[in-house]
């Protein structure tokens, strides 16, 4: 392994030879390139900052959600945060449904990309539709899944009773309910690992393959040594991607269960609403807000550092 | 220098494309000079509600040229979208108020027992709908006047008459006899929409003394007799009597189950029948007073049902209560309630219940079934409902106990009520 | 011998794995159709088909009460024109911050991982208000603006982690030649991002198509509204009308079927950099 390669995947691009690159270079320590930035932080100042911290602001008050009335608490909301069995309960769940999202989806995703790069008969439908229902909103996958997944006139259920089973409640307990909020999150978005995969594979250079099987290595070693490290940045994207979108989870779980029975199936997001709006305590919801952004926001950077620290070990 | 002056045009460029696609494309109405007042109906768009308001609107907005009413569907996030509204200050002109009128919404209603129509208002819907001071805020298009729902045919091959269930016993025997013959006994949507709220509602009227909802009025919770109450649901979920997909289930899956005779009783407003006979025209569906759980009276719980108010501080209120009596006349009040499927809010407009007329002759139209307010909109605080479907739902879920339960609900009880009451 | 039957298994083991994905993708959509052909009252398996002929009465009915075809139209403006911004402001502001790694930039670009992760529910009140004063409501630039606004920190985080891969010394090379800052993008950074330009579109096509948390809220009237709020138009709090809102969702995803047809090619060809 040389440093260049790994720092030149992503896709392909320099040849091996290029020269190693150069961090810092006087032409570009011009501030002035700064205000390419620009255009991007004023839309991030109006449309997300700023709304999230009148957010944080809400946090610190009792206000019911839409009245006019609304009284400053202090730090109550969040004092509650870490007495709330609830609120520790569901943040278990949201962390079950990102870590097992993110690791169902890498297994899978990256098996699939292995599976159609090569010349299987058909990879280009496998691949659409393997792909498809990325493309459909979750709330209109969830639903369809819901279809299946119903008691009385489901379609799985109607397989178990034809072949002589009982009609299971599928959803009802919080194994299965977690359970399958889980695989359909997951199967339902391993199209975009496929295909993250997929480029990262297509862009190793043949080269290093052959080079590989001159030095003598077998299918299993040029998959470990050459092909998996390779991969790294494919699998920082995806592995970034997918964390977010587990922890983030909402609208499956909505349809699928409403996040019962009880809150055992909920998500911080799906509590975050229900606080706000059905339970009237808009202040306490943003507590959970601004509680879930910093808990995410850690746990990525963590991932992200171990990610990098990998490969500079690496190198 | 250079690259400072070509980042900036860059950053200029882009800019204008914000700015160009700013201008290229701005929506908004109301320049021809008529006034737009803006009418949320939180129905969905393929209802009979929906059609019959835009019949209705058209035809007035015929009479009044210099109007346009922008009717509005609703989608399940209906209360979420009006809280949002609401908090905005952004409120639409004209409201359906679901239940709500008059602990949620009054704040932002216009006060309406001033109105042409108001000598028709129905006083059964006075508990519920108007304030100490007489004041209501909503025109009730329909009254809820719901009991204990069943499918007749399940019944009677179970060998049950519906005519004998009186008492909550004879329902609990009824139930066994259901159950026995391989039928759920009560259908139940745990999954957003509160049905295990409902089921309180509905049950509460023979679980208090009237001593005890007395106290309840005055601010004192009664913890003992809330636990006894959803100990009757934990006993459901014990014995049985309940549908093993609560948890998931609908209340298309409550109406479909109900329809295809799964499942024998549901405690709900009658919207439920009217959704189920979507699914099967021919089950043979009615209600029944509730049989209470002390041994009194059997019931029917009535209050607030479709209602539509104007926002105080609305630009155009005045149209708005025109267009508000315009709905109240006979003929169109009596179309809209005869759409939702339900007795009309107002004294002069005809019912027509439809399928529904003979148990709506036999007990709403005789007077001879008292009719119970929704007990949370008159005994607990304002937001208490939440706690009342997530402490029903926790039990029916068997997550908690009774006691737990009736413990969270005093424990919210008195949060609510002393900020309510400051 | 054996290594030819080994291999032979682990083909046949590949394909019936592949198989099995797909069949699973496949599923619900099937349900999805054989639910959307057959009227509400018809409540024989999911698994058939309608036993006469089919029903079309649910897609007429959302074609003509959901108006699922204008909402399609709408999504194709605001999801197109919205894609477009977040790739150019999103490459523009990723370009100091990969190559400039000061302490403000750090800052920055730490701030936009945080933005990553704010939850719709976290902004939606406050954004609300603000769009409700600035009359933003129910218009395409308002739900295009906080679409590119939402959809840009991916961006940028997927375009910096691109560019930093890049050799610099392509851009010394051109400066060293004469080529203004400008110049140096125009003709030599941006072609190079066209891998990671093919990802962003995806993502953020496909992710603004089928938005409802924010778009739900800020496009009400039939006239501006997208596919997913229009959609929900079949889901109200009395009852919900399933076979509608099936035949909407399957009308809904046919462009976006045909859109990735069309670009399947160039986008994994794009993704991995087909300029060789």
């Amino acid at each position: 392994m040389t440093t260049d390669v790994l720092d030149t995947a992503p896709p392909r691009s320099v040849p091996p030879a290029a020269p190693p690159p150069r961090r810092r270079s006087g032409r570009f320590r011009g501030a002035s390139i700064n205000l390419l930035a620009l255009p991007a932080l004023l839309l991030f100042a109006v449309f997300t900052i700023y709304p999230l911290i009148s957010g944080v602001a809400i946090s610190f008050s009792d206000w019911d959600g839409y009245s006019a009335d609304s009284n400053p608490v202090g730090g109550a909301n969040y004092l509650r945060l870490f007495t709330d069995d609830t609120f520790r309960a569901v943040l278990i769940t949201t962390f079950i449904y990102g870590i097992g999202s993110t690791v169902v989806q890498q297994v899978l995703g990256l098996g699939l990309a292995l599976a159609l790069d090569g010349k299987l008969a058909g990879r280009g439908v496998a691949r659409a539709i393997i792909y498809l229902p990325v493309l459909v909103s979750p709330i209109v996958m969830g639903t369809f899944y819901y279809l299946l997944f119903q008691y009385n006139t489901g379609a799985f259920n109607d397989v178990v009773v034809a072949f002589g089973g009982e009609r299971q409640a599928w959803l009802s307990t919080q194994g299965g309910g977690v359970t399958i909020i889980l695989a359909v999150n997951s199967i339902q978005f391993v199209g975009t690992s496929m295909i993250i995969y997929l480029a990262g594979l297509q862009g190793i250079a043949p080269e290093y393959i052959e080079a590989a099987i001159l030095d003598g290595a077998n299918a299993g070693q040029r998959f470990r040594h050459v092909v998996l490290p390779l991969l790294q940045p494919a699998f920082a994207t995806s592995v970034v991607l997918n964390l977010i979108g587990g922890l983030k989870l909402f609208d499956v779980i909505q349809v699928l269960t409403g996040g019962g029975p009880g809150t055992s199936t909920s998500s911080v997001s799906t509590l975050i609403g229900r606080t706000y709006f059905d339970a009237q305590s808009a202040g306490y919801s943003a507590a959970m807000g601004v509680a879930l952004f910093f808990i995410i926001a850690v746990l990525t950077i963590l991932a992200n550092g171990a990610l990098n620290r990998r490969r500079l070990e690496q190198q | 220098m250079k690259s400072r002056s070509l980042a900036a045009t860059l950053a200029a460029s882009t800019a204008l494309v914000l700015a160009g696609s700013l201008s290229a494309c701005s929506g908004g109405s109301g320049t021809d000079g008529k006034a737009v007042l803006e009418f949320q109906t939180a129905q969905s768009v393929d209802s009979p509600v929906y059609a019959q308001l835009e019949a209705i609107t058209a035809a007035f907005e015929e009479e009044n040229p210099d109007v346009d009413i922008d009717l509005k569907t609703g989608a399940d996030d209906y209360e979420p979208q009006m809280k949002v509204r609401l908090a905005a200050r952004n409120a639409p002109d004209i409201w359906a108020t679901h239940g709500w009128s008059l602990l949620r919404y009054s704040q932002f209603l216009a006060p309406l027992q001033d109105e042409p129509w108001a000598e028709n208002f129905d006083d059964v819907l006075e508990p519920v709908m108007k304030n100490d001071s007489g004041e209501f805020f909503a025109l009730p298009v329909t009254t809820s006047a719901s009991g204990l729902i069943y499918n007749r045919t399940v019944l009677e091959d179970a060998g049950v008459d519906p005519a004998g269930l009186t008492s909550w016993d004879a329902l609990a025997d009824a139930a066994e006899a259901v159950k026995a013959n391989g039928v759920v006994p009560f259908s139940l949507a745990g999954s957003k929409d509160g049905s295990a709220g409902n089921l309180v509602d509905w049950i509460a009227p023979g679980g208090f003394t009237d001593d005890e909802l007395a106290k309840m009025s005055d601010g004192e919770f009664q913890e003992d007799a809330y636990a006894d109450l959803l100990g009757v649901l934990a006993d459901m979920k014990t014995d049985g009597w309940t549908n093993v997909d609560y948890t998931s289930a609908t209340g298309d899956d409550m109406a479909r189950s109900l329809a295809e005779g799964t499942s024998a009783f549901a405690l709900s407003t009658n919207a439920l029948v009217t959704l189920a006979w979507t699914y099967n025209p021919d089950a043979d569906l009615s209600y029944m007073p509730v049989p209470p759980l002390d041994g009194g009276d059997p019931y029917l719980i009535g209050g607030e049902d479709t209602a539509f108010g104007v926002a105080k501080d609305g630009d155009n209120v005045e149209i708005a209560k025109e267009y508000l009596a315009f709905l109240a006349q006979p003929e169109n009040a009596s179309a809209l309630a005869a759409a939702v499927g339900n007795p009309p809010g107002l004294t002069n407009a005809e019912p027509d219940l439809g399928a529904l007329t003979d148990p709506f002759e036999q007990y709403v139209a005789s007077g001879t079934v008292p009719l119970e307010p929704f007990f949370d909109r008159v005994y607990l605080p304002n937001g208490m409902w939440d706690s009342v479907v997530t402490t029903a739902d926790g039990v029916l879920a068997a997550q908690s106990t009774p006691a737990e339960g009736a413990a969270k609900m005093a424990g919210d009880f008195d949060t609510l009520f002393s900020q309510s009451s400051n | 011998m054996n290594a030819v039957l080994s291999r032979r298994a682990v083909g046949l083991a590949v394909g019936a794995f592949v198989l099995l994905v797909v069949v699973i993708q496949l599923l619900p959509f099937y349900v999805a159709l054989t639910t959307s052909l057959k009227p509400k009252t018809d409540l024989s398996s999911q698994w058939s088909f309608p036993l006469s002929e089919p029903f079309w009465g649910n897609f007429v009915t959302a074609v003509t009460d959901g108006g699922i075809l204008r909402a399609m139209g709408n999504s194709v403006l605001v999801a197109s024109v919205s894609t477009v911004l977040v790739c150019v402001i999103g490459a523009f502001a990723a370009y100091p911050l990969a190559r400039r790694p000061t302490a403000y930039n750090r800052g920055i670009l730490a701030i936009n991982v945080g933005l990553m992760m704010v939850p719709a529910l976290s902004i939606l009140v406050p954004l609300y208000s603000m769009l409700a004063q600035m009359g933003a409501l129910n218009t395409y630039w308002g739900v295009i603006l906080v679409m590119v606004a939402t959809s840009l920190p991916i961006s940028i985080f997927l375009y910096a982690s691109f560019m930093r891969s890049l050799p610099i010394s392509v851009e010394e090379a051109a400066m060293i030649d004469g080529a203004n800052i400008f110049q140096t993008l125009w003709l030599v950074v941006i072609p190079m991002l066209k891998p990671v330009t093919a990802t962003v579109g995806i993502l953020t096509g496909v992710g603004v198509w089928n938005e409802y948390a924010l778009s739900g809220y800020i496009l009400t009237s039939p006239e501006t509204r997208t596919i997913a709020p229009a959609i929900a138009s079949f889901f109200s709090m009395q009852s919900s009308n399933l076979p509608a809102a099936a035949a909407a969702s399957l009308l809904a995803v046919i462009p976006v079927v045909i859109a990735y047809l069309f670009l399947q090619k160039y986008f994994v060809r794009g993704l991995v950099g087909a300029e060789k």
